[in-house]
Formats: C-alpha cells, sequence, structure tokens
C-alpha cells in the first residue's frame, strides 16, 4: 500500500435550517422552516502516504473537521471519492475502525462519571486489544502523556490538560495506524500544548503512523508538519512543503537596515511599509517584484551600516490562512 | 460477546455513581405503590364488588403487576439517544466497531437487572406489610406463555424507544419532547399503564389490539391473570411478534437514513 489515504473531488454539502431570532421567529421557523445549503466541501482532492504528518489548516469554517469527519467514517460524502487504509470508510467495517483515531481537543469519549481505567478497560473490549498488547500499550501510553497517578480518579475532577491526555490514551489503547487531530491542543496551557506535541511527535515516528492534523495551534504546526494543506471555503489553495507557504503567498519581503547614525527615517516611508522600528534597526516591507530596487534607493539615500532581504516568516503566512486572506489565485 | 459484558459492568458502575439520586428514585416508587395501592382499595372498599370484571382482587393484581411489569419493560437507558445524537455523542460509538444498538439493548437490560432487583425487594415488603389479596398464577403453561409475551414486550419498547428518539437526526432540537409526548404520555397510556384497557369501548379495543402497545404491559398482564386464553393467546402473539419484526425493520431503515442526515455537529 503506498497510500494511506486517497481523497478525489471530495463534495459535502449540508441542509440547515435557519432561524430568525426571538420567539416570533422560533415559532415562524417550525411552521415554514427556512432551508439552506451550505457547501462545506466544493471538490477537494489530495493523497497522503503511510508514515506522513500533515497540517491542516485554515480559517474556521473552511471545511477541515468536515474533511476529517468524512474521512472517518461520520459524514457521508455528497459526491466524490475516499479512501482510508484501502477502506471506504463510510461502511465502517470493525477492520477499519480498529485501525484508525478521531480525536478532537473539545470531544470527550470518557465515561464522566467514572475513573479513566473504566474507559479504557471497556475499550480493550471493544476493540479486541489482546490482553497483552493492551497492557503494553497503556504502560507506554501512560508513561509517555504522565498520567499514572491519574488513573483511578474519577474524570470529572481531572483538570482539562488531564483529561486532554486521557483522551488520547483512550484513543490510542487499540494503537491506531492512522490518526486525525483535531485541534488537539485547545485549551491547554503552554506545558500542556508542549507535551501533547512531544507525543504526536513520537507517536508518528515509532509506529510509522499516518497523521493528519488541525490546528489553530503556530507551535503545533511549524513543529509538527513538514506538509500543510491549506483549505479555504471549500477548496484547497495549497498542498506542499511548509516552507514552500512563503515562496507562494508572500506577496512582499522584508528588508532589514541597521542604520549608521540618527537620521530623519520620514523617506523610508515612500519606499515601503515600515513594519518595525528600534534605532538603529528598522524594518521594511516591499513588494517582491519591487525588492531590488528598494534596496538600491535605500542604500543610495541612507547612511546604512548593514542591509539584509528576508522572507516574511512562516507564522506570518499561517496568520493570514487563519484570517482567511489567503485566495487561490494570489 | 466479550465487550457487551464489559458494557454491563461499567452500565452498572455508572448507575450506582449518583447513589443520591438512586435512592431518591427508589423512594418515589414506593410510594407510588403505597398510593395506588390505596386508591384502588377505596374505590373496592367492598371486597365483592365488581367492574369491569374486576373484582378488589384482581384490580390489585392488575396494579400491583403493571408496577412490576413497567419495571421491566419502561425501564430503559436508550432514552438518552436522542441527546447522544442532538449534542454529537454519539460520534463516540460511530467511530468504534461496536454496534449502536446492542450497546444500548445492554444498557438497557443492565438497567432492567437492577430496577427489578430492586423492585421485587421493594414489593416483597410491601406485599409483607400490606398483605393485599392478589392473584398467584400457577399454571406453568401460562408462565411461559407470559415470560414469552414479556420478550416480545422489551423488544418492541425498545424499537418504539428507538424510533422515537431517532428523530433527533432531523429534529435535534425536539427529541425531549417527542420522547416525552410518544413515550411518557401515550404507549403509557394505551398499553393499560394508566388502567385497565378493556374497560374501553369494545371497537376501540379492536382497533388497539392491532396496533403494537397493548403487548407491552396488559397483553402480557391478561395472560397471567388469566383472562384470556387459548386461541385468543396465540393471535395476540403472533400480532406481537409481527410488530416485533415489522418495528425491527423500521428502527434498520430509520437507522441507515438519520446517519446518512447525521452531519456530527457541535464536536
Amino acid at each position: 500500500m503506498d497510500r494511506a489515504i486517497v481523497v478525489d473531488r471530495l463534495v459535502k454539502n449540508f441542509e440547515v435550517t435557519e432561524k430568525e431570532k426571538g420567539l416570533r421567529g422560533s415559532i415562524k421557523s417550525i411552521f415554514n422552516p427556512k432551508k439552506k445549503i451550505v457547501h462545506a466541501l466544493r471538490g477537494i482532492s489530495f493523497t497522503i502516504q503511510p508514515g506522513e504528518l500533515v497540517g491542516f489548516i485554515g480559517p474556521n469554517g473552511a471545511g477541515k473537521t468536515t474533511t476529517l469527519k468524512t474521512l472517518s467514517g461520520l459524514l457521508y460524502p455528497s459526491s466524490g471519492f475516499v479512501q482510508v487504509l484501502e477502506y471506504d470508510p463510510w461502511e465502517k467495517k470493525p477492520e477499519f475502525l480498529k485501525q484508525i483515531s478521531l480525536i478532537m481537543g473539545q470531544k470527550n469519549q470518557l465515561w464522566w462519571d467514572l475513573p479513566a481505567i473504566e474507559t479504557f478497560e471497556l475499550n480493550k473490549e471493544i476493540y479486541e486489544i489482546p490482553r497483552r498488547d493492551y497492557e503494553k500499550n497503556l504502560e507506554e501510553l501512560i508513561a509517555l502523556l504522565d498520567v499514572g497517578k491519574l488513573l483511578k480518579t474519577q474524570v470529572r475532577r481531572l483538570s482539562l490538560g488531564q483529561r486532554m491526555r486521557m483522551e488520547l490514551v483512550a484513543a490510542l489503547l487499540h494503537g491506531p495506524k492512522v490518526l486525525f487531530l483535531d485541534e488537539p491542543t485547545i485549551g491547554l496551557d503552554l506545558i500542556g500544548q508542549q507535551k501533547i506535541r512531544d507525543f504526536i511527535y513520537e507517536y508518528n515516528h515509532k509506529n510509522n503512523a499516518t497523521i493528519i492534523l488541525t490546528s489553530h495551534n503556530m507551535d503545533d504546526l511549524t513543529n509538527l508538519a513538514r506538509r500543510v494543506i491549506v483549505i479555504g471555503a471549500g477548496r484547497i489553495l495549497f498542498d506542499g512543503a511548509l516552507e514552500e507557504l512563503t515562496n507562494r503567498f508572500a506577496k512582499e519581503k522584508i528588508i532589514k537596515i541597521s542604520l549608521s547614525k540618527e537620521v530623519d527615517i520620514k523617506g523610508v516611508e515612500e519606499i515601503g511599509t515600515v513594519k518595525h522600528v528600534l534605532f538603529p534597526e528598522v524594518t521594511i516591507s516591499v513588494p517582491r517584484s519591487t525588492v531590488a530596487v528598494a534596496a538600491a534607493e535605500i542604500l543610495q539615500n541612507f547612511p546604512v551600516n548593514d542591509l539584509t532581504i528576508e522572507e516574511v516568516p512562516v507564522e506570518e503566512i499561517i496568520k493570514k490562512v487563519f484570517r482567511g486572506e489567503l485566495t487561490r489565485h494570489e | 460477546m466479550k465487550k457487551y459484558f464489559q458494557i454491563f459492568k461499567i452500565s452498572f458502575q455508572q448507575e450506582f455513581s449518583y447513589r443520591l439520586n438512586f435512592i431518591t428514585w427508589r423512594v418515589r416508587n414506593i410510594l407510588q405503590i403505597i398510593l395506588t395501592y390505596f386508591l384502588w382499595s377505596s374505590v373496592f372498599k367492598n371486597p365483592d364488588t365488581s367492574v369491569f370484571g374486576y373484582n378488589q382482587e384482581k384490580i390489585l393484581t392488575y396494579v400491583f403487576g403493571i408496577l412490576i411489569l413497567r419495571a421491566i419493560v419502561f425501564s430503559a437507558r436508550a432514552v438518552d439517544v436522542a441527546g447522544e445524537i442532538s449534542n454529537g455523542n454519539i460520534t463516540n460509538f460511530l467511530l468504534k466497531p461496536v454496534s449502536y444498538f446492542k450497546y444500548w439493548a445492554t444498557r438497557d437490560i443492565a438497567s432492567k437487572v437492577l430496577n427489578l432487583s430492586f423492585s421485587i425487594f421493594e414489593i416483597t415488603i410491601l406485599f409483607l406489610i400490606l398483605k393485599p389479596h392478589l392473584f398467584l398464577q400457577v399454571n406453568p403453561l401460562i408462565l411461559f406463555t407470559v415470560l414469552t409475551s414479556l420478550i416480545a414486550a422489551v423488544i418492541l419498547f425498545f424499537c418504539l424507544l428507538f424510533i422515537t428518539n431517532m428523530s433527533a437526526f432531523w429534529m435535534p432540537e425536539n427529541g425531549w419532547a417527542a420522547q416525552f409526548l410518544f413515550i411518557g404520555i401515550i404507549t403509557d397510556f394505551l398499553s393499560g399503564g394508566v388502567f385497565p384497557l378493556d374497560i374501553l369501548p369494545y371497537t376501540f379495543q379492536k382497533i388497539l389490539y392491532s396496533t403494537p402497545f397493548p403487548y407491552l404491559l396488559f397483553f402480557p398482564l391478561q395472560v397471567y391473570l388469566g383472562k384470556i386464553a387459548g386461541l385468543e393467546i396465540i393471535r395476540g402473539l403472533v400480532t406481537a411478534f409481527t410488530w416485533v419484526l415489522i418495528l425491527f425493520m423500521t428502527v434498520k431503515f430509520i437507522w441507515a437514513k438519520g446517519l446518512r442526515r447525521y452531519s456530527a455537529e457541535g464536536r
């Protein structure tokens, strides 16, 4: 098997009922519901190799979660082709379900009123994990995520971060080959985030697991994903290496100048957008096409000690992605 | 099979995790029994009074019988299905190699076992205190028929409950209302939970007998009380099991349709 995931011209539409505001609107919508079609995915295609870790990024409502849900068999595609580990996810074959896991940062599978170990034991039976594998996996996961002391604590008494780590244990006991992670670090503090990130890295490498990750956390992406797929308004805008994002989408370059003496920098504003001034350092951004001209002009008109031309940091681009500022034709 | 045994175990633990809740619920059950007992024994003050073929002994057996049957047939956890659909919790199950129906059937059985064991305990105590005159059926063939009709009743109720709950696929916010109206009021009424159905007009009874409802409570109890026999029992059982088949297919059909509608919202 050379492709773990194949998606071809996948389309997903939802029918939603719109409600007008207030009581009157609610009553009206009972008798005359206003239906609207939402085009969540407008024909996306991509393939992922076994062992790849791919970051899925895009603004809210772009279709990231819809894609993950379709890939894990929760949603029925309106049209198009989806294949995961050579299975059709929608059929929900036990052999398929035993090899995947969908983890959502804001979701609970743990039994709220019982200690987490009870859910683990239940999953052992549901996934028919042999006792030896179960014990080995559990021990490993507990150690990696550092939750050994909390196994017998009622789930509702755990903190968000502790609970998230328990959720990961529950979702990975059966050793899935394909992992869909939807905002795994949402709501966690920095240390908690780092723990989850290290863990994902480890899991990916140790098990050669295929992972798709969506996140609004910059560090999740820059630390984990080498390949990113940018999705916006139900379409794929970019699919490639993280570093290439900049080449593709940055319309500007950054010029960093170090001045040799204090001068009026008003003239600089005419050359490019001033981003940052902390004498003697001045940072400006200029359109890619005019960067050479701009640099020459600066060298000519200002007392420059040093000048460097840099790419816009990838974080800036990702931020733009989240704000939905990237479109296909940029 | 082992996975469902584990589900059975964890359901039991879950039921016990809210102890105070559990106790108050049991107290409510006992009060309900005492209340209905005194109501009906005052209506039939004279042991010789007979209304619609019920004397004091038979009406009391009916009332007690209904209480036990309710504990067996109507105690179900699958009432939570609508909630799981609308809040998206059902996602957890769709992702796992486990049958959602069998999962809830198992949880229902756990709930029934718990409910029944407490009911028997409570009713024994109340029986010893109140010493009511009850009708005891001893014919093994009839008792076997009662058991058979009970199995049909349990499956029928499970299917009805599931169908009602699955409406949440289309109307996520109306699951609770549908449940309350359909299961809580209509089903209880039409199955003889409120009063014996044979006090209703004859034509109405006839129509009712071709629906699944009387087979939930009324029919098994009538068999126990020896009020129907022979061909009528057979006709009843055939109708009940035909409904089991029809409703089971309906559940499967609606489930397949509902899953396509499901959008795993809010998760």
